[in-house]
């Protein structure tokens, strides 16, 4: 699989992430090589493997659904200025 | 009290009164002041711990201090991941690992120095500046957990938690000549702990010895509800299972980690280790694990994908470095992350993206999982046939730092051997077992899911009968 630098673009883009021209082309061609490193996982049969999402074979806990956890906004808010009223502020979205 | 001492003589010294844990304490703190400029382990040093009137917690290890990776928060402190995303946050909880170890009565020495988000192997991604080993100030102590080894390894703290999602405890306890132990996949809490790789992750510790890891880690370990994918399976008390007699048990030597391809200086020190096992009754035999060819391509499509999804989170807006440039909401997100994110991370993140991507999907990540299912079935299958499974933790010892910066592919092949244990979430250990070139090398022995106390009997068993483990670089003896 080759990339090129639309490609790269456009997952800039997907993850939200600019880059300047220079890390474009460095990317590009370090890109590149980590693809054809995992390109070599094609040469794998792996017909009908399940595929593993976990290292342990468990099923997702369920708790009862009571309160264990209380609001401390003024405490989280701590880590950032922008907060007014209790509100996160952003640069303005709806016009 | 200048020489390195082990949480286990820490422990006497404090019972029988020789040294109070204030003493202690600020021992440590002064040495690591004075340090800490040559070495860089540490991104912020603790200094009001304690109080006179502090009253301790009853437990084997109260009073103990402590150096914690800038990867778990910790209350009221910094905590940065070695990342300028992170340089101001301030946690507003404890990790649960960080917790259970306050309530224990240990004390936090600092926040050590690492890899940004985890992501290196060389500690030379971390927004501020790389850590040096102490074996070799030109060289790197490895990573991502290169602050804890390094303060370890110079006696700058007696112990440190790590945590390892490819190698990150194992290589740089190799690449500084002490023993670092990766747990099962989800013996320890992930709470608090800031992810990298979900799948992957886990918390581990640093030590001088492998009885000093069996001390902390009984209470570190553990169910926490705050953790769905924590292990509900019982915590030992590690310390009883050390001294189990090894007679009988059989190690497995896969020929994948020797093929030859080890330089003759390092595979000297590995055959010289298995004649001190074989000593003790250890048996040996030759077995295949034909997957684990695998590993590194597979790790870096899982990892970087789940490290995408999980650094999503930083958006500027709730904490963390925030863009001051920005008209709109979705520039301001990509320059705030263009910011705050250096290189390795924004190369994962980008990766991680595309293997994510529509068209993508199954080929590389649905594909990658597939595989890893295989390479954990080589794994499982081992070890109906053998108790361990042992070969070098890295192919070299500590590079000059500089070395692989430019070239990702060759760093990522530092991992080589760690990454295969991450993939199948069984238990390592990397021990020291002697220098080339006055640069320490390890060992690593990989035990099946859970066996944590036996891979900490096997280690501590070695190193009641050899002292590799007890050496200690030229830096420390200038400090006396």
């Amino acid at each position: 699989m080759s990339i090129d630098k639309s490609d790269i673009e456009h997952l800039c883009n997907l993850s939200k992430l600019n880059l300047d021209d220079e890390e474009q082309s460095v990317f590009l061609s370090q890109m590149q090589s980590i693809l054809d490193m995992i390109e070599e996982l094609q040469e794998v049969d792996t017909g009908d493997i399940e595929p593993m999402a976990h290292p342990l074979q468990m099923t997702q806990r369920l708790r009862d659904d009571e309160v264990t956890e209380f609001n401390d906004r003024e405490k989280y808010q701590n880590n950032t200025d922008f907060v007014e009223d209790g509100f996160y502020k952003v640069p303005k979205v709806i016009e | 009290m200048m020489k390195r001492h082990t949480v286990k003589e820490l422990q006497s010294m404090i019972a029988d009164h020789s040294a109070s844990s204030q003493e202690i304490y600020k021992i440590y703190n002064k040495r690591i002041r004075a340090m800490n400029d040559s070495i860089n382990a540490f991104i912020s040093i603790e200094s009001n711990e304690y109080s006179s009137d502090d009253k301790q917690p009853d437990s084997e290890i109260s009073g103990v201090p402590y150096a914690v990776k800038d990867i778990f928060c910790s209350e009221g402190d910094q905590t940065t991941c070695g990342s300028k995303m992170l340089s101001d946050f301030v946690s507003p909880y404890d990790a649960t690992v960080v917790k259970n170890l306050r309530e224990k009565g240990t004390v936090i020495l600092g926040k050590t120095n690492m890899d940004e988000f985890a992501m290196g192997s060389s500690n030379e991604t971390s927004f501020f500046g790389n850590v040096n080993n102490p074996w070799d100030l030109e060289r790197t102590p490895g990573g991502s957990s290169g602050g804890s080894a390094a303060a370890v390894a110079a006696g700058m703290a007696p112990i440190a938690l790590g945590t390892d999602t490819g190698g990150s405890i194992r290589q740089p306890a190799a690449l500084t000549g002490i023993t670092g132990l990766k747990p099962t996949y989800g013996r320890c809490s992930r709470f608090g702990m800031i992810a990298f790789a979900s799948s992957l992750d886990q918390a581990g510790i640093l030590s001088i010895s492998a009885e000093d890891s069996a001390i902390f880690l009984e209470h570190m370990a553990g169910y926490d509800e705050k953790d769905s994918t924590s292990s509900s399976e019982t915590v030992p008390k590690y310390t009883d299972f050390l001294n189990d007699d090894l007679t009988g048990k059989v190690v497995g030597l896969p020929k994948e980690f020797f093929d030859g391809s080890l330089d003759s200086r390092f595979q000297e020190l590995v055959t010289d280790s298995i004649c001190e096992y074989e000593k003790m009754g250890v048996k040996f035999k030759d077995i295949s694990l034909p997957n684990i060819k695998y590993s590194v391509p597979t790790y870096y499509v899982v990892a970087p994908a789940e490290c995408s999804s999980n650094l999503a989170r930083y958006d500027g807006v709730r904490f963390g470095h925030r863009s001051t440039d920005g008209e709109d909401l979705d520039a301001f997100y990509k320059r705030t992350r263009k910011e705050g994110f250096g290189q390795e991370v924004k190369r994962r993140i980008i990766t991680g993206t595309y293997v994510l991507s529509a068209g993508y999907y199954d080929a590389y990540y649905l594909k990658a999982q597939k595989v890893r299912q295989l390479i954990n079935q080589d794994f499982l299958d081992a070890f109906k046939q053998v108790d361990f499974i042992m070969g070098p933790t890295t192919q070299q010892s500590a590079f000059k730092l500089g070395e692989k910066v430019d070239d990702p592919v060759s760093m990522y092949m530092n991992d080589i051997y760690t990454i295969s244990s991450n993939l199948s979430g069984v238990p390592a250990i990397s021990h020291p077992i002697g220098f080339v070139d006055k640069l320490p090398f390890g060992l690593q022995i990989i035990a099946p899911h859970f066996k944590e106390h036996e891979l900490l009997n096997i280690a501590h068993k070695y190193q009641m009968v050899t002292d590799w483990h007890l050496q200690t670089p030229e830096i420390c003896k200038e400090m006396d």
